[in-house]
């Protein structure tokens, strides 16, 4: 009953229609620089989710839900508007699980899980993220494109009536833009070596298998010899 | 414990602990257990059993006696009247001599006809006359003389068709040795001769293989007749056989899952960007590959439906998803096909969880879809350079002195002069060796 009048107040699915808003979500940690006294806590972070272009999130985004470890007292920490991050201090890495919530109830929420990250990883993974030690700490986040895959025509409405967030230019700790284009290259670039590898393989396979064909025929040969002999 | 705990708790709306609470309640405690026969937790089930039976009560303290132990002398049996026995004569039908014997009965039962004379079972064994043994039955005079039948379905009847029974008493000093499956053979012909002539009685049809009888009871014998050595010799036999077969079918498989590896190999292949290979060995190639395409089977035909890589899910459904999502990895995706690509993709130094728009996406999944073949062909050639060192082996033990060569590029796979190397296995592959 309740999911039937929602979708009639959202006014059915617009067919062929996909929206696509890109995030970025992820912490920043910075260190204490010593160990704190009554709990033990070395770091201060924020786990945050904010759109990647600029633009006013809250217009379609009902309630951003932080979970953090369990050790933490009420660890489910909801945010209902921008911006959307729960700052923290601790002292071990966890999974925060961070689920997004739609004003258009018939939009199920989406879930995202980012790996609190407090300490520099001695080898650059490459994964999101350059921990720029300084002043401004450890940086880890990550791209992610939320997909609206038919949506609602409310929902519609709510994703196209976006207000920009500020009048300054919208920048990101990480530069995405440069990340993309290099992943791609990289990938594209890999995928060519691959299929060379494939190639070049393929025709060793066929060299290998005429040459155990013929070792065959030799073996049999000589043992049929060593035989009659 | 328990005990303490249960008086703490019954004890509890009066605060103080007196003498008399104490004993009030130990004594309202056991009653109470008496009435729940509940077992105590921790107490074995047999030593609960001692204590409460299916009564309820209480044991006795005092040992007690009421002479109601567990043996009973005497046994009670019932006290009616004895039925009165008989000693009566009795006549068999069985028997054709009519001869009398005596039995006890009981004078309450009916007579009746003598209780075992219904086990006297009475075969319908068929007889023919002197006219229709020499217009039906003369079938091969040379095997069988009149006496001869005569004298079998005399036996027949006598023995009631037990036909090893028959064979032993068979009169072999004037009818000469017959075993029992001549016996057999020349009794169903005869029925089945007869059955057909007289168009009467049952109609069933006796069929006996007496060749296959005899070959039968031949292989039993030769079966029987078995040294251990033999058995030994049989079994390592059989075993040597399976294993020689699983070995085919390993060799079968592997030579499919190649052919269908090459096959795949050529359909992503052929766009390929830059073939290391020249022209001249281009041309080789292609003649090899049509060689090749003849052999495959309709089995392969068939796998090669299927992309060699991974399907990824593309999530056409409506409503909101991530677009990471279309990077996940299938369910049918195996540990071990995982963990190979996350090694292909470390060894490329690939981002195994690259920023997901939509182009790296999809250029991501293509890319792990070839990475997968390109681990399967690895495998494949490994596998292969491991079989021609095998019979490189094989062939110098027979001949020694005398070797294979293994083409240079198969021995070792630098990436550096490709081109040369494939000419020099071109001249290898013309100078094999001559015996």
């Amino acid at each position: 009953m309740n999911s039937f009048t929602a979708a009639t107040d959202s006014g059915g699915r617009v067919k062929g229609l996909t929206i696509v808003k890109p995030i970025v979500y992820g912490n920043i940690a910075r260190s204490f620089g010593k160990k704190r006294e009554e709990d033990g806590h070395t770091h201060q972070w924020h786990v945050y989710v904010k759109p990647y272009l600029n633009e006013d999130m809250s217009s379609y985004v009902k309630k951003v839900h932080f979970k953090l470890h369990e050790s933490y007292a009420n660890p489910n920490r909801i945010v209902s508007k921008p911006p959307y991050e729960v700052t923290e201090t601790g002292w071990g890495e966890f999974e925060v699980v961070i689920k997004l919530h739609f004003h258009d109830p018939t939009e199920r929420p989406v879930t995202l899980y980012h790996i609190l990250k407090l300490f520099q990883s001695p080898i650059v993974d490459g994964t999101s993220g350059d921990g720029g030690d300084g002043k401004k700490g450890l940086v880890s986040e990550s791209y992610e494109e939320i997909v609206f895959q038919e949506p609602t025509q409310l929902m519609q409405h709510y994703l196209t009536n976006s207000q920009p967030l500020t009048n300054e230019p919208w920048v990101h700790d990480t530069d995405f833009e440069d990340k993309i284009v290099k992943t791609l290259d990289n990938i594209l670039d890999t995928k060519a070596k691959v299929k060379a590898e494939i190639t070049q393989l393929k025709d060793k396979l066929k060299l290998a298998r005429e040459t155990i064909g013929r070792f065959k025929t030799e073996l049999s040969k000589v043992q049929e010899e060593t035989q009659v002999n | 414990m328990a005990d303490v705990m249960d008086i703490l708790d019954l004890q509890q709306p009066s605060t103080e602990l007196t003498k008399e609470a104490l004993l009030n309640s130990r004594k309202k405690a056991i009653f109470d257990r008496v009435k729940a026969v509940k077992r105590p937790e921790g107490m074995h089930r047999e030593v609960f059993a001692l204590l409460y039976n299916d009564n309820k009560d209480a044991p006795p303290l005092l040992p007690t006696d009421t002479g109601a132990g567990y043996k009973q002398v005497k046994a009670r049996l019932g006290m009616k009247k004895v039925r009165k026995w008989e000693w009566e004569p009795f006549t068999n039908p069985a028997r054709k001599d009519g001869a009398v014997f005596h039995h006890w009965r009981r004078t309450s039962d009916e007579p009746k006809e003598y209780l075992f004379a219904q086990f006297n079972k009475q075969l319908n064994i068929p007889t023919y006359t002197a006219n229709e043994y020499s217009t039906h039955l003369k079938s091969n005079p040379t095997k069988w003389t009149k006496p001869q039948t005569d004298h079998l379905f005399e036996l027949a009847n006598k023995f009631d068709l037990r036909f090893v029974v028959m064979a032993d008493r068979w009169d072999r000093a004037n009818h000469g040795t017959k075993t029992v499956e001549d016996l057999k053979e020349r009794y169903y012909e005869v029925l089945s001769i007869l059955n057909k002539v007289k168009s009467s009685g049952d109609k069933k049809v006796y069929a006996y293989d007496a060749e296959h009888e005899r070959k039968r009871k031949e292989q039993l014998t030769k079966l029987f007749d078995r040294t251990p050595k033999q058995i030994e010799e049989e079994q390592m036999l059989l075993n040597e056989l399976k294993k020689i077969e699983a070995r085919k079918k390993e060799r079968d498989r592997k030579t499919q899952d190649l052919q269908k590896l090459i096959s795949q190999a050529d359909q992503q292949g052929d766009p390929a960007p830059n073939p290391p290979s020249s022209r001249k060995q281009d041309k080789k190639l292609n003649k090899k590959k049509l060689q090749n395409q003849i052999r495959p089977s309709r089995v392969d035909s068939m796998v090669n439906l299927e992309s060699a890589g991974i399907k990824f899910n593309d999530l056409r459904g409506t409503g909101v998803s991530l677009r990471s999502q279309r990077m996940k990895l299938p369910a049918n995706v195996g540990q071990k096909k995982t963990k190979a690509l996350e090694q292909t993709l470390n060894e490329f130094k690939v981002d195994p969880a690259p920023p997901p728009t939509d182009e790296v996406c999809n250029a991501f999944n293509e890319l792990r879809s070839d990475m997968v073949l390109l681990c399967e062909l690895r495998t494949a050639l490994a596998d292969c350079k491991f079989e021609l060192e095998s019979l490189k082996h094989q062939f110098e033990a027979v001949c020694p002195g005398k070797t294979l060569n293994v083409p240079l590029s198969l021995i070792n796979t630098p990436n550096i002069k490709q081109e040369v190397m494939e000419e020099m296995n071109v001249d290898e592959l013309s100078q094999t060796p001559t015996i």
